[in-house]
């Protein structure tokens, strides 16, 4: 039986996992393969070393096939990112020919700026709510529709559904469904003899109105990550669990959970970079608001850069703001660190 | 089946990179600033850009197409962008340097355009040909910054009350006067108000802003006005600061009173219905001269007289009306000038204007088309014109107003919908301003 992952190293997946540029990316699909011929390449060492030329002709294609996508990551992220740069140590109004340099002078207002300090938490939340929830609503939908059953084929394609809406699309209708008077949401609990939930004028709960949405969105893209994780795990694993007594629970705990380690990795710290950017739903769904309460890191940004046209202090904002996921991100990939191969 | 999902997988994550990078910027700007040689017997282009509204771009293309037929040298590339979308693309424009030609601007936001000598003076311009005595007064205080006109206007705009008139009926409450001067009090409407509301059926007795709780200046349009209304000012008369002006007694009166409409007196709904007054779900509401196409529009059942009736905005201690609304600006990029204001005065001069109107609908920024319709005379536009020339106060006109917009808009919001406290956001509002007062200072 040819495995999974054996298929996932065809060309188009490969080029398509460079494409997201995430390093663990290829590692979720590809990874048993991937380890397994490395393993054989260590054991097999060629008993001649080829010749220098040869591997100098190597070096030089493999630059020249890095080199199309260097060039695009330069001119589309690395110059504009260092324009940035420069523009954050500078008093740069958007529409301006002229700045005056201003030293460190944004990045320490930011510091003390109540309205930033207040997104930052208000970005913070969303994620430390989103992360464990989604992750887990995910792999819970992964573990039901792994299993072949009939109408397995609807399942998935329902969980999966919303992921092909528009954010924008989904965010329209979701401002609909929470209105408090005549919203669907409320309709249905009013009917119920519950209290309305009003996500989009009552700043204690309209971040999880946010999330909400956020989760329902994003929760089939997830799952089918995992799924893509749970086939990967051999059979026969399982199999030997079950010859030894363990049970359904003790096979999610020592097989499937180690197993699913980097998938995991690859899920929470996508999961926390998409969470802590969040932006389009807040723009469209509460404009930041009721009373503040939603405006996350990037509206603050698009907020300074766009309205008020302080590009400069926007732009040190957008860098403070990714050094911290920067570093957040370099903290997961530690802590994610596997031992465990098969 | 099975092994067709790593497949999709990576798939998937190519789409997902990809996207990634298409959010940001999806549509850079076209079309800058002309290029063409304005030489003898040569056609000038010229790029104008402006958001859309259905009825304005009617009126538009019709003027374009007389302007291109009497003037056969100047060609005009038209292109209408999404509402919530056109700040910000006209300023990626500018920020890259390629603007359009000529750019619609909001009265307000004038002043920052005009610091950053974004846009042009249109003084000479009009001392020539733009019949400028004909513009109303707080027309060209709105226009003006730095003692020069920057913009030609295209209308001027107000907003006033609008009632439920056969709600106001069925409780016997007295009908509102259609004379400006005799404007009710805020007490007044809020007294109808509580009469008015009946949560059993989801109906709200006064809705005291066009949108509700948007995003956009919509809302601080018609806050400002409670401001003035009740004697407050925004900013120091020399425009430096806001301490002292804005988180003064009479400011804290007109939130205070805000924040109980929405908290104590629940008279006012906190999120706004699609459609609330023609709905019936808002006995009283505030809106402009547009409203009354956008009702024979979409609810033709709902009329004018019998339905609903309009009168002068609400006062305090004084009648104020916020005013102010789009013109026409030429960009300092534009490399013909002189075609560009042909264009501009041929669709805000005093014939152009007449046309702006028929169509349109919008409050006339001229005298001479307020002379030459009988309708804007009469009932209900009548309200409109006489409360804008008697009680008329433009938004300020400074390059902070980004910053006074915002601290507005979130004040009424944090006060209205978050309960806050008046004072505190008072405080967090003028820190706001001064800091937008202050940054410019360094750019």
């Amino acid at each position: 039986m040819p495995t999974p992952a054996s298929s996932a190293r065809t060309p188009s997946s490969a080029i398509a996992a460079a494409a997201s540029s995430i390093p663990v990316a290829s590692s979720t699909a590809g990874s048993a393969d991937a380890s397994a011929s490395a393993n054989a390449a260590r054991s097999t060492k060629p008993s001649k070393r080829p010749s220098a030329s040869y591997e100098r002709q190597e070096a030089k294609a493999a630059l020249l096939f890095i080199l199309p996508a260097f060039a695009l990551l330069a001119v589309f992220i690395f110059y504009p990112m260092l324009q940035a740069l420069w523009i954050s140590f500078r008093h740069y109004n958007l529409i301006s020919s002229e700045s005056a340099f201003a030293g460190f002078g944004n990045y320490g207002k930011l510091l003390g700026d109540d309205t930033f300090l207040a997104s930052l938490r208000h970005s913070f939340y969303f994620t430390v709510v989103v992360l464990p929830v989604q992750t887990a609503i995910s792999l819970g939908l992964a573990l039901l529709i792994q299993h072949r059953f009939r109408g397995v084929g609807f399942f998935r394609t329902v969980y999966f559904l919303p992921v092909a809406v528009s954010f924008a699309i989904a965010s329209t209708i979701f401002r609909l469904i929470y209105n408090k008077d005549y919203g669907l949401l409320n309709i249905v609990l009013k009917g119920l003899g519950m209290p309305v939930l009003d996500f989009l004028s009552n700043p204690d709960i309209s971040m999880l109105g946010i999330i909400i949405l956020c989760i329902w969105r994003a929760m089939g893209f997830v799952m089918v990550i995992f799924l893509a994780g749970l086939n990967n795990i051999p059979d026969y694993l399982y199999e030997a669990a079950h010859v030894d007594g363990a049970g359904p629970l003790q096979r999610f705990y020592y097989v499937t959970v180690p197993l699913l380690k980097r998938t995991l990795a690859f899920v929470v710290i996508i999961t926390t970079m998409d969470a802590l950017k969040i932006f389009i739903p807040i723009y469209i769904t509460t404009s930041g608001g009721p009373a503040g309460s939603t405006s996350t890191v990037v509206h603050f940004i698009y907020e300074t850069a766009f309205k008020q046209m302080n590009m400069g202090y926007a732009a040190a904002a957008a860098f403070l703001f990714f050094l911290l996921v920067l570093a957040i991100s370099a903290v997961q990939l530690r802590l994610f660190r596997s031992d465990v191969e098969y | 089946m099975k092994k067709k999902w790593p497949l999709a997988l990576g798939m998937l994550l190519a789409v997902g990179g990809l996207s990634a990078c298409g959010d940001s910027n999806g549509n850079q700007a076209e079309s800058g600033a002309s290029g063409s040689q304005s030489a003898d017997g040569e056609v000038v282009e010229l790029s104008f850009w402006r958001h859309d509204y259905a009825p304005e771009a009617e009126a538009l293309k019709k003027l374009i197409a007389s302007f291109e037929e009497s003037h056969k040298n100047i060609k005009i590339n038209f292109q209408m962008i999404p509402n919530d979308q056109y700040e910000t693309k006209i300023r990626t424009a500018l920020a890259g340097g390629n603007p359009p030609d000529i750019m619609a601007l909001d009265a307000p936001t004038l002043a920052s355009y005009a610091a950053q000598k974004a846009i042009i003076p249109l003084d000479d311009y009009f001392a020539k040909d733009g019949s400028k005595d004909d513009l109303l007064k707080p027309v060209i205080e709105g226009l003006t910054y730095d003692g020069k006109m920057y913009a030609a206007p295209n209308n001027e705009g107000t907003i006033v009350m609008f009632y439920n008139k056969k709600m106001f009926e069925e409780k016997g409450i007295p009908l509102p006067s259609k004379n400006v001067d005799e404007a009710w009090t805020w007490d007044q409407v809020l007294d109808a108000a509580k009469k008015l509301s009946d949560p059993a059926k989801g109906v709200y007795g006064w809705n005291p802003t066009p949108w509700g709780f948007v995003g956009h200046e919509g809302a601080p349009y018609s806050e400002m006005a409670f401001l003035w209304q009740a004697g407050a000012e925004i900013l120091s008369p020399d425009g430096k600061t806001a301490k002292g002006y804005l988180d003064s007694a009479e400011s804290k009166r007109a939130l205070t009173f805000w924040k109980g409409l929405f908290n104590t007196d629940k008279v006012s709904p906190k999120e706004l219905p699609q459609d609330a007054f023609w709905n019936g779900k808002v006995a009283i509401h505030v809106d402009g001269p547009f409203a009354f196409q956008y009702q024979e529009q979409n609810f033709p059942n709902f009329k004018l007289g019998e339905d609903y009736d309009v009168a002068p905005l609400w006062k305090d201690k004084k009648m104020i009306g916020t005013t102010g609304s789009w013109g026409m600006a030429i960009t300092s990029k534009s490399a013909h000038p002189d075609e560009a204001w042909e264009f501009v005065n041929w669709v805000t001069g005093v014939e152009g204007s007449k046309v702006w109107y028929q169509e349109t609908k919008n409050l006339p920024a001229r005298q001479s088309t307020f002379d030459a319709f009988d309708e804007l005379k009469a009932y209900p536009m009548n309200i409109y014109a006489e409360q804008l020339s008697k009680y008329g106060h433009p938004r300020p006109v400074t390059p902070a107003y980004p910053a006074i917009s915002e601290a507005i808009r979130q004040l009424f919001e944090d006060v209205g919908l978050g309960g806050a406290d008046v004072d505190e956001s008072l405080a967090k509002a003028v820190k706001k301003i001064e800091d937008g007062i202050a940054t410019l200072g360094k750019e």
